[in-house]
């Protein structure tokens, strides 16, 4: 646990950092709210501003912005997990890469640890901090509901929508930790994991524009975890949250395999 | 030094071989080292000093071959071996962002024995301040960090590797002091180096590793009686008179002035050089390849 804790210890300004200001961000949102909320009229003519193909990638075709959580499913929730998940991927790319970047990783193989020992704290590290970055922002989230005046919401369906991103950032990171192993730098690996998750996202986006691209989005963690999905259905489906942490969990295996038989270059 | 007599062996490779890829790292390394054993392995740079040190620890995986440390095999008991081991790289890199108080710390934390006392007194031989940042600190004192690190836990085998390299030579005395010490003690000593007088004072045996060969494993004792020198002679009149005596390995004539590689007696050569007028007289150190190229060739001959 000696590394998990080091861990833990070594990166919390990046973590607050990137919690602190999408929380922020989300307080905005619903500080904006009410107002907007107010004037019914001009958000409907904002709404059919947009084309058909938009309102889609947002959900806006099924579900309404003249309700809190409705206007938060279609203006926050989509920066919270795509945001999120790139810094949950440049999280689990840096973890492991940045021990042979900075040759600090002869230090660490040469005390009497194994390697799946700095794998499983490594793993349990970045684990622990997306579970913080969600509490911190489902906390100012859920504060900003209380504090301004919204209406009324359902606090369950605000939980899930707050919960879900979690599970997509937990796959992203599980993924960057894998592809890791494949960049001898963390910078090269972060800016990987980055292009990879806004790969991802952009075929979430592109699977809700057109039909023949619909395929597309089953490969994508955002698609498992919809926003205007888990509002219709009041809850996060429980096979859409297995499927991710499969992924995570195949992907975490595969980088166990390879990293127990990796020569170690630095 | 009189060489303890190997009862078991701390150190033993069998038919130890490394390919990265098609590059050559190792092939066919067979070493023993014993308990308590200074054992010096020099070679020239990439000629696979620190790729058999990775292997033992198992920062590499062999491509084949077998390698035991204290007895156990260095795949299957990796975690267990590093207990007893102290290691201190080539080029040493910590985290930046600690200080030598949080490394150390962060350090004594990996061992279940209590390196607390050993740490303080390794802190004084050294002059180290804790609370300076890892990132501030010269070469020579991560060096000087690295040491401590390697000693804190009390290994029972100590694999240097180029340890001397940014250490001035107070610090290199010190830090000699210390291994005597250690070694008195009982602890085994792999050092590897391209210094064969650094070398030379210490081990009790060396292995000479070329082109990731093992060439010969020789007691120092027998090494010790090989004094080579190069030797330079320049002469007034520019005229190199016929010097023949036993030693002289190789000669070679430019502008006046005779190079030997030579490993005889040094008074007979000079005895024979007052008969002539010397503008010059050099004698030098030979590298470490040049000694092996000749001694080899000697033994073959």
């Amino acid at each position: 646990m000696n590394i998990f804790f080091r861990e833990l210890k070594a990166n919390y300004k990046f973590l607050l950092v990137w919690a602190l200001a999408l929380a922020l961000l989300n307080f905005f949102m619903m500080y904006v709210y009410p107002s907007f909320a107010a004037d019914v009229e001009a958000l409907e003519k904002l709404v059919e501003m947009y084309p058909e193909g938009l309102l889609k990638v947002f959900g806006l075709d099924r579900i309404s912005l003249v309700d809190p959580l409705g206007f938060y499913a279609t203006e926050a929730y989509f920066m919270i997990i795509l945001f999120g998940s790139i810094f949950a991927a440049i999280l689990g790319s840096t973890l492991l890469a940045k021990e042979e970047d900075e040759k600090t990783i002869e230090f660490l193989l040469a005390r009497p640890v194994t390697r799946t020992q700095v794998l499983t704290n490594k793993i349990l590290a970045y684990l622990v901090y997306l579970l913080l970055f969600n509490l911190i922002i489902g906390l100012v989230t859920y504060g900003a509901f209380e504090i301004f005046d919204v209406g009324t919401y359902s606090r369950s369906v605000l939980a899930y929508l707050l919960a879900a991103p979690f599970f997509a950032h937990f796959t992203f990171a599980s993924l960057g930790f894998l592809s890791s192993l494949f960049f001898s730098r963390r910078k090269s690996a972060s800016s990987a994991g980055i292009g990879f998750v806004l790969t991802l996202y952009f075929f979430d986006a592109l699977a809700s524009f057109s039909k023949e691209a619909e395929f597309l989005r089953y490969l994508s963690p955002f698609y498992y975890m919809n926003a205007a999905e888990i509002l219709l259905d009041g809850r996060i489906d429980p096979l859409n949250a297995l499927i991710l942490l499969a992924i995570s969990a195949a992907a975490l295996g595969f980088t166990h395999q390879l990293y127990s038989r990796r020569d170690i270059l630095i | 030094m009189q060489e303890p007599v190997p009862t078991r062996y701390v150190i033993e490779t069998r038919d130890l071989t490394k390919y990265y890829g098609k590059n050559r790292g190792i092939i066919d390394v067979n070493l023993q080292v014993g308990e308590g054993e200074i054992f010096g392995f020099i070679g020239p740079n990439g000629a696979g000093k620190s790729t058999t040190i990775r292997i033992l620890l198992n920062f590499i995986f062999p491509t084949r071959g077998t390698a035991k440390v204290l007895g156990m095999d260095v795949l299957r008991e990796s975690r267990k071996i590093k207990r007893q081991v102290g290691y201190l790289p080539g080029e040493v890199d910590y985290y930046e962002e600690m200080t030598v108080g949080e490394l150390l710390e962060y350090t004594t934390r990996f061992y279940e024995t209590d390196c607390r006392r050993r740490t303080e007194e390794l802190l004084e031989t050294f002059e180290l301040d804790t609370r300076r940042k890892i990132h501030a600190l010269s070469l020579g004192t991560k060096r000087k960090l690295g040491i401590i690190l390697a000693l804190l836990h009390k290994p029972r085998l100590l694999i240097l590797d180029e340890p001397t390299g940014g250490l001035d030579p107070l610090m290199q005395k010190r830090f000699f002091d210390v291994l005597r010490e250690e070694q008195k003690q009982g602890t085994a000593i792999f050092f590897s180096s391209h210094i064969l007088s650094e070398v030379q004072k210490r081990c009790h045996r060396v292995a000479i590793i070329k082109e990731g060969r093992i060439l010969k494993i020789e007691e120092i004792e027998k090494l010790r009686g090989n004094q080579f020198r190069n030797v330079r002679i320049s002469f007034k009149n520019g005229n190199i008179p016929d010097i023949d005596l036993p030693g002289i390995i190789h000669r070679e004539k430019e502008n006046g002035t005779l190079r030997l590689f030579f490993n005889g007696d040094i008074n007979e050569l000079l005895r024979v050089l007052t008969h002539h007028e010397l503008a010059g007289l050099w004698l030098e150190e030979p590298t470490l390849e040049e000694v092996f190229m000749h001694y080899y060739e000697k033994d073959e001959s």
